[in-house]
């Protein structure tokens, strides 16, 4: 019922689209309708492809797609012309698997004659007949958030159980088009278990996966022994064997998810044992089995996101023991090795993507740099991002480059994008153009202001935020404390009523640019909120984050002292 | 995709992970009094290895050229110890949603980089049988693990010659977690027996259907469609093939009685009492039926079908002839069996050799690989351990163990940090030393089915 609505929902969508068109042609009230769909940006740095070095060029294209580029192009009349001359151009960032604006739909009711021990598949996280399409939400702030970092298409991962559903492959365009490229690319799956149902644990979840395959299989042979002789009993194919049938066809791979290097070799043995295609996504710790993953030949999505160096910065100086030091040194040494993780795929020849899911956007290009300065070239992170996403995805002939012909889906930065300096000025996906405020450097002749050379933030601030689940706000405090700061955040507490507090930690105050971040828990996990704005006066004016939640508007105003 | 599908097919066949050779040492063990278990024992003797064969056993042997000697005068020589009921090394111990989840294979999660593994061998065990959990009737199919520590592949770890065995529970664990917990048989003992019946009789059907298909499938003009898949169905018709090893968590004497009545009427042999905390009163019927009983020296009373027992158990179970052996079920008790083992000789009078047997021979045979470990032999693997003092001493202390004759434990370069794996992101703590009560897993994973009565009967332990 519920996937029937969706689908309703979606048609609704594309017709109400048509008709705000047909309104359109006549006036355009909002006055938010485009002049026009073709577009210049003339005279940019361009990179067209990993490794191409940059040219002066000018990029035309119409309607999403690039017309011409090179030095030489002419502009046909009724174009829009975006000067590009200190500007640099790169092909748009390809996420490899991603969930940004997706959301799970809700489990049916359980039926009455539930059994834990043989639940319907549905409950059992076993829906491989929904899409990704049905749970995308192009509108969503996660999405805007991750075209803000560069990205231009997503290949989207249904949410769910062990066997979530086929996952399709959009582009960041419009917000008010379904922005699909194709549906049905792959089949999602992982080792999430289901809570007090079988299958419970991943030994439970490797089991039931072998078993929906073999009869997936089986369910064919029925049918087609159905279709050729008469006297067979009447195929009673269930929706999970239907579901799962392009995957025994070998017309889809299986995409799953093994962040740790025995969920890869979990993923690899299942299908090494039931040979169906396979692409990895989401790994974490991998660094063991790159001559696995080389020989294989099985294409692999590696996390944006790197771990966070609280651990290393807690590590105290003075007043621990040997053996304490040997610990530390343990740590620190599998924190670098992960940040190298990824130029040792490079140095191994493996032509890898990454996955955005449970990465924080705001941290991508930063996480790349990160990898970059411990050893990746920037040629193989801007081919991760481009080229290999779409060869592993299939999609090559449209996108990972800036070419005649392709989707007009690039990046307009102020610098090269990999320099810590660069910003992103504008994003194009689909053709739409997206700009963003570029911020000006406080000067001190290497563009970085040191900690203590911001401006006072010393005070208490109110702030408001809103969120999907509405408006909500509290106090922040800072105080000056040598160099720099420390603070509190009041917020609504999750867990009940009235208000929590928190320490606020890693302030940094840069110019008039203040970042900061608070842990928020929530059910025995700790959240971690990350908080960035801009202070002009006695406002701040930004954005208030949480990994895989997106960000929201938040404004402050300083209370006291008042100035 | 059609590129992708192209990438993929040119690379299947290339046996990306064709099984690695797991490594073979060669040593010479010279001067050691060679306790062999199933030969006696021997002064002064020295053990040749090579190629993880244990090649000779005499006076004055020497090495050949490459081959390191270690000097074992004054020490002791004995097989690695086997476990026959363990949870090291596996992520996942129950998969407890089922009253029988049989398809569920614990070798799916055997985590090689469990340092449970280290302070196993640091206690002389080279093997432990890595069973699943006890909260089902049948339960997945264990694996049988060898101690290569700083293996990164599961698969190096898992004896892969040893034959398959399965998990089966009767007595409290199974229907406290279906029946009271979830309100679904088996709730009772008659529950567990009649769960055990008709799941083999539903075994014998699938077999039936499976074979009915197979020879109808090649003939002109089929009618018959394939019947539905079910490894849990197949698993048990390979039971009843003598394919699988049954291991049995079993407290009273009745249901031990029972599962053996079901067996005969099954014509299963291949049968292993696990705990078997009341075999003693049953030893004639164990020694006759089963491949024997996997025992604790003398840990009982957390919970109540485990209250009516006996140190003496092993002792009389042996002593009737049923193959007797002595297990931990614990990270903490692997690593001191061969105290465990002593135990029978304080209680029960064994001589050396049979106590030590409990440790090696006895389990090596439960588990289907006594033709490969578990005695000092020419032939067999060299799973050894050099004790100092006699291993049945209360001073005795494990010096070097050996897995295929590649040293995994030596007293002397025993770094003190041991971990293969260590998290960027973990914060160090102070290390405090405290005695863990929770030691023991059999029924870990299972919290979830225990929410309709929290509390009620739950004890400490859940074996």
């Amino acid at each position: 019922m519920k996937k029937s609505f969706l689908k309703a929902g979606l048609l609704g969508l594309l017709v109400a689209g048509f008709f705000i068109q047909s309104a359109n042609a006549q006036s355009d009230p909002t006055g938010k309708r485009r002049v026009t769909g073709t577009y210049a940006i003339t005279n940019a740095t361009l990179f067209p492809s990993p490794g191409q070095p940059g040219t002066k060029s000018t990029v035309l294209f119409k309607d999403g797609i690039i017309l011409g580029v090179g030095s030489g192009i002419s502009i046909p009349a009724g174009t829009q012309v975006i000067p590009g001359d200190s500007l640099f151009i790169y092909p748009g960032f390809i996420d490899g698997a991603g969930s940004m604006g997706i959301t799970k739909p809700k489990d049916p009711e359980k039926p009455k004659d539930f059994v834990s021990s043989a639940p319907p598949d549905e409950l059992a996280g076993i829906t491989p007949w929904r899409t990704a399409v049905d749970q995308f939400d192009p509108a969503s702030s996660e999405v805007d958030d991750w075209r803000k970092a560069g990205f231009t298409i997503s290949h989207l991962i249904p949410d769910g159980g062990m066997i979530p559903g086929k996952s399709a492959i959009l582009v960041l365009g419009d917000g008010k088009s379904t922005n699909l490229i194709r549906a049905n690319t792959a089949m999602a799956a992982n080792f999430r278990g289901s809570r007090g149902m079988y299958p419970a644990t991943a030994s439970g979840v490797m089991a039931k996966f072998r078993d929906v395959y073999q009869n997936s299989t089986l369910a064919l042979e029925h049918e087609s022994l159905f279709a050729s002789n008469a006297g067979v009993t009447r195929p009673k194919v269930t929706p999970t064997q239907s579901g799962m049938a392009p995957v025994i066809q070998k017309q889809i791979p299986v995409i799953f998810e093994a962040p740790k290097e025995l969920e890869i070799r979990r993923a690899m043995a299942l299908q090494k044992e039931l040979g169906f295609n396979l692409i990895l996504t989401g790994l974490e710790n991998y660094e063991h089995l790159i001559p696995v993953l080389k020989s294989s030949g099985i294409p692999v999505l590696v996390q944006l996101s790197l771990p966070d160096d609280k651990a290393i910065k807690a590590q105290k100086e003075d007043g621990v023991t040997d053996a304490t030091q040997a610990q530390y040194a343990r740590v620190k040494e599998a924190y670098e090795a992960v940040l190298k993780q990824a130029a040792k795929l490079e140095a191994a020849g493996i032509p890898f993507a990454f996955s955005t899911s449970g990465a924080k956007s705001g941290d991508a290009l930063k996480n790349l740099r990160t990898m970059i300065e411990n050893g990746l070239s920037e040629k193989a992170a801007l081919a991760a991002l481009t080229t290999n996403a779409a060869s592993i995805l299939g999609i090559s002939r449209i996108a990972g480059s800036v070419e005649k012909g392709k989707l007009a889906n690039f990046i307009v930065s102020t610098d090269s994008i990999f320099n810590e300096d660069a910003q992103i000025k504008h994003v194009v996906a689909d053709g739409y153009i997206f700009d963003y405020e570029v911020k000006k450097k406080t000067s001190n002749g290497n563009g970085t202001t040191k900690p203590g050379e911001g401006i006072s933030i010393a005070g208490v601030w109110e702030y408001q935020t809103e969120s999907p689940a509405g408006s909500t706000g509290g106090e922040l405090e800072f105080t000056q404390e040598g160099a720099g700061y420390q603070g509190s955040i009041t917020y609504d507490d999750p867990s009940g009523s009235g208000k929590a507090k928190a320490p606020v930690k890693n302030i940094s105050v840069n110019g008039n640019q203040i970042t900061f971040e608070f842990d928020v828990n929530a059910g025995g996990t700790d959240i971690t909120v990350t908080v960035s704005g801009e202070i002009n006066g006695t406002t701040m004016d930004g954005t208030m984050s949480i990994a895989q939640f997106g960000s929201f508007p938040l404004t402050a105003k300083l209370a006291s002292p008042s100035l | 995709m059609k590129k992708l599908i192209y990438i993929v097919a040119a690379f299947l066949g290339l046996g990306w992970n064709a099984q690695a050779q797991t490594p073979k040492g060669s040593v010479l063990i010279k001067n050691a009094t060679v306790l062999t278990v199933t030969q006696g024992n021997q002064e002064n003797t020295d053990v040749l290895v090579q190629d993880g064969i244990i090649k000779q056993i005499g006076k004055n042997l020497s090495a050949p050229s490459g081959v390191t000697t270690i000097d074992a005068s004054g020490k002791y020589l004995m097989p690695g110890i086997i476990d026959a009921h363990s949870h090291v090394a596996l992520d996942v111990v129950n998969e407890a949603s089922s009253p029988i989840t049989a398809e569920v294979r614990m070798k799916d999660v055997v985590n090689p980089f469990e340092v449970g593994i280290y302070r196993a061998l640091a206690g002389g065990v080279t093997i432990s049988h890595a069973m699943h959990g006890s909260a089902n009737v049948v339960g997945g199919q264990n694996a049988t693990l060898k101690h290569r520590w700083g293996a990164k592949d599961p698969a190096d770890i898992i004896m892969q010659d040893a034959p398959r065995t399965i998990k089966f529970a009767l007595g409290e664990n199974p229907t406290r977690v279906h029946g009271r917990g979830n309100g679904i048989q088996p709730r009772t003992r008659m529950g567990v027996e009649a769960v055990l019946r008709n799941g083999f009789n539903e075994a014998i059907q699938y077999k039936k259907a499976w074979d009915t298909y197979t020879s109808a499938k090649s003939q002109k003009g089929n009618t018959t469609p394939p019947p539905a898949y079910s490894e849990r169905l197949q698993t048990l018709a390979d039971i009843l093939d003598g394919k699988i090893i049954i291991h049995c968590h079993s407290y009273r004497a009745d249901e031990i009685y029972m599962l053996i009545n079901v067996a005969r009427d099954f014509g299963i042999k291949k049968l292993v009492f696990q705990h078997t905390n009341e075999g003693f009163k049953v030893a004639p019927e164990i020694a006759e039926y089963t491949m024997g009983a996997s025992v604790f020296a003398d840990w009982w009373a957390y919970k109540f079908e485990v209250y009516y027992s006996t140190a003496f158990n092993a002792a009389i179970l042996h002593r009737n002839g049923a193959i007797t052996s002595i297990n931990s079920d614990s990270a903490e008790l692997i690593r001191h069996l061969y105290h465990e083992a002593a135990k029978t000789q304080r209680y029960g009078g064994l001589t050396d050799d049979e106590a030590l047997a409990m440790i090696t021979i006895n389990p090596a045979k439960q588990l289907g690989i006594d033709d490969k470990v578990g005695s000092i032999e020419v032939g067999k693997q060299a799973d050894l351990v050099i004790f100092e003092e006699h291993p049945l001493s209360s001073y005795a202390v494990p010096q070097m163990t050996f897995v295929d004759g590649v040293k995994y434990f030596d007293i002397q370069e025993d770094k003190d940090d041991q971990r293969q794996l260590v998290a960027a992101t973990e914060m160090v703590e102070p290390i405090f030393l405290r005695a863990d009560e929770e030691a023991h897993r059999c029924m870990q994973d299972v919290d979830a089915y225990f929410e309709a009565f929290q509390g009620a009967f739950l004890e400490e332990h859940h074996h």
